[in-house]
């Protein structure tokens, strides 16, 4: 008798497995395609230009440059129109490679794009001055006289500003709502471009058929962003009405809110998954806060798990009850859905366990499937542990705990007294290499645990982080 | 699988890249001959684009062959067929005086597309200079100019195969 549930729980395992590839499979061929369709649009963008006879306006010097400026500023435009569809969060590009990997591609094309149009405008300053027998300063007053340029260069003026305040030595020095603040003209940029390109250049005349691709770029870019990030959350949150019902303390500084609302399954959230919360009393509403679920919802209640940091999660904790809070989610590839592997690890330190307790909670495991290593500083640091506890002793998981200060002489994610002893990443985690590695926790802290498990060899699709520091 | 999504996008690239550059190819061919087929001239300067359309369509052969070195030409003004580019209708008038090229009047120059305007203001007195040297519409292009010189030479051309020049 006790050979049967073992066999048929092997057996599950192994199809489990097999569903697995087939889903990392197919995500892999989307994840391609995507990459294919973002290096194909700035090809086609390029494209437009030599359907136009562009190859034949490089005779000259003049005409040469002309070109090129042409060029780079239809690549360029490709490139921000690009940047807007990755940070739409759309549904099909959140599955395939996780908003988190969206916004890394989004940062990675930020300066390339500024240089193209930054080209784009001093080479067709030079282009129509050598043309006109104008140095190129002299040439922006009369390019200033045709019509739309002036907003073309304001376009331009604004497209600096949002990349400039994005690079990470400048963007420091802002509060994440500035930074936002400038970031939001990003969209007036790309808005205020358009009409030089569809009137000053004869690529996109009317009638042409690059015309209507052009159109149908912007029309594209600006609807994700409108759908997914406007009319979507905007429609979830009133169909879900949801409402703060209690914060609860659960350790120094860390609290638990607990929301009311109605078909709260039907968002279809998967544990590990985060949404972008907004509190709406006077002095909250315009702060957001991306924070991952701590608890897999039921219908009518959530539960979310916050350390307070910075100026806006601060004033979380003393947000009233009944409080209306709208949502932008769920979000997030921290899942079961990613898995790619037949064994499951994961190590979180301090409020990265919040998604780590749901995905647990969620996840369906065979016996001694997953290994569980928590991590914290101090003894403050352990809230939810006892939660994470009892789900592992229900799902047949083992669990470690590590507690105590990184060394500060070596660079370990350790506590001191852990690596002295000899622990390592293999010794906690004999199955590594046939496991998915989920890892949450702060990024310094992360990014040391990554760099440990690739050097024990681990392949990239095994590795699934979850950073908090967007 | 990033090796994939490389190659895939390298190919599909490229792939696009000579579409665009094979419709281009098309595009100037049919840009070009467009000129050749203006061999019947509007009478007035007062042309729309309808005469230009129906002109290329008609493309009655010219009166052109008569011997270069042959009687000359009668004195007077002619107009030359309006030509069409992408960026407007170009017409131009010449005036035949004493067997001689001796001005050539633009009736009507590129104008669609911001800078249009801008580039037939700077071309044209260049190719009026031109002309009127060479005595015949076999002239150097204009550089940034392209469209508004070919056109403007093969409207000439018309002007001239009417007044059998």
């Amino acid at each position: 008798m006790p050979s049967q549930p073992s066999t048929r729980s092997r057996a599950a395992l192994t199809s489990a497995n097999a569903n697995r590839r087939q889903r990392y499979q197919r995500r892999a061929r989307t994840g391609d395609l995507l990459v294919m369709l973002l290096w194909t649009s700035g090809a086609a963008a390029a494209a437009l230009f030599l359907a136009y006879g562009g190859a034949h306006l490089f005779g000259t010097f003049g005409a040469a440059v002309t070109s090129l400026g042409i060029v780079t500023g239809l690549v360029g435009t490709d490139f921000i129109l690009v940047m807007l569809v990755l940070a739409a969060r759309v549904p099909v590009i959140d599955r395939t490679i996780g908003h988190d990997r969206a916004i890394a591609v989004h940062r990675a094309l930020g300066k390339p794009a500024l240089y193209l149009l930054l080209a784009h405008g001093v080479l067709l300053l030079i282009g129509y001055g050598i043309t006109t027998g104008y140095n190129p300063i002299a040439e922006i007053g009369p390019m200033l006289t045709l019509p739309d340029m002036p907003l073309a260069f304001i376009a331009l003026g604004l497209i600096i500003a949002v990349v400039v305040t994005s690079l990470v030595a400048v963007r420091r020095k802002f509060s994440y709502e500035g930074w936002h603040f400038v970031h939001l003209l990003s969209y007036f940029a790309v808005a205020f471009a358009l009409p030089h390109q569809l009137s000053v250049g004869g690529i996109l005349a009317t009638g042409t058929p690059q015309r209507v691709y052009w159109i149908a770029l912007y029309v594209l870019a600006f609807g994700a962003i409108v759908a997914y990030r406007f009319v979507e959350p905007a429609v979830s949150s009133l169909r879900h009405s949801l409402r703060v019902d209690r914060v609860q303390q659960v350790s120094p500084g860390v609290v638990s809110i607990h929301f009311s609302g109605r078909n709260l399954r039907s968002l279809g959230s998967a544990g590990g998954q985060f949404y972008i919360w907004r509190f709406w009393t006077g002095s909250t509403w315009w702060h957001s806060h991306p924070i991952s679920l701590s608890a897999m919802p039921t219908d009518r209640h959530a539960r979310i798990t916050v350390r307070e940091l910075g100026n806006g999660s601060g004033r979380i904790s003393s947000i009233a009850r009944g409080t209306r809070v709208s949502i932008e989610g769920p979000y997030g590839l921290f899942t079961d859905a990613a898995r790619t592997a037949p064994r499951l690890a994961i190590i979180a330190a301090g409020i990265g366990i919040t998604p780590v307790r749901a995905l647990l909670e969620q996840s369906r495991l065979a016996p001694g499937e997953a290994t569980i290593l928590l991590r914290a500083s101090d003894t403050d640091e352990t809230y939810l542990w006892d939660e994470v506890a009892e789900l592992a002793t229900a799902k047949g998981a083992t669990l470690y705990t590590m507690v105590g200060k990184r060394s500060r002489r070596a660079p370990t994610w350790m506590p001191q007294a852990d690596a002295q002893r000899g622990v390592t990443l293999k010794s906690a985690f004999p199955h590594l290499l046939d496991s998915d590695l989920y890892i949450c926790g702060p990024t310094p802290w992360l990014d040391l645990v990554e760099a440990d498990a690739r050097a024990a060899g681990i392949p990239a699709h095994q590795l699934h982080s979850e950073r908090f520091d967007w | 699988m990033r090796t994939r999504a490389v190659i895939t996008s390298i190919f599909a690239s490229i792939g696009v890249l000579l579409i665009g550059w094979q419709a281009g190819q098309t595009a100037t061919t049919t840009t070009v001959s467009t000129p050749q087929a203006s061999g019947t001239t509007a009478r007035t300067s007062t042309t729309t684009s309808a005469a230009t359309s129906a002109a290329a369509s008609s493309a009655s052969p010219s009166v052109a062959p008569a011997a270069p070195v042959g009687p000359k030409a009668k004195d007077g003004t002619y107009a030359g067929s309006s030509v069409n580019t992408q960026f407007g209708s170009v017409q131009v008038q010449v005036t035949i005086s004493g067997g001689a090229i001796t001005d050539v009047t633009p009736l009507h120059l590129t104008d669609q597309g911001g800078r249009s305007v801008q580039i037939s203001n700077y071309a044209a007195p260049i190719l009026h200079d031109e002309v009127l040297q060479a005595q015949s519409s076999r002239v150097s292009n204009v550089s940034g100019a392209t469209y508004t010189t070919d056109a403007y030479l093969s409207s000439l051309q018309s002007a001239l195969d009417k007044a059998g020049f």
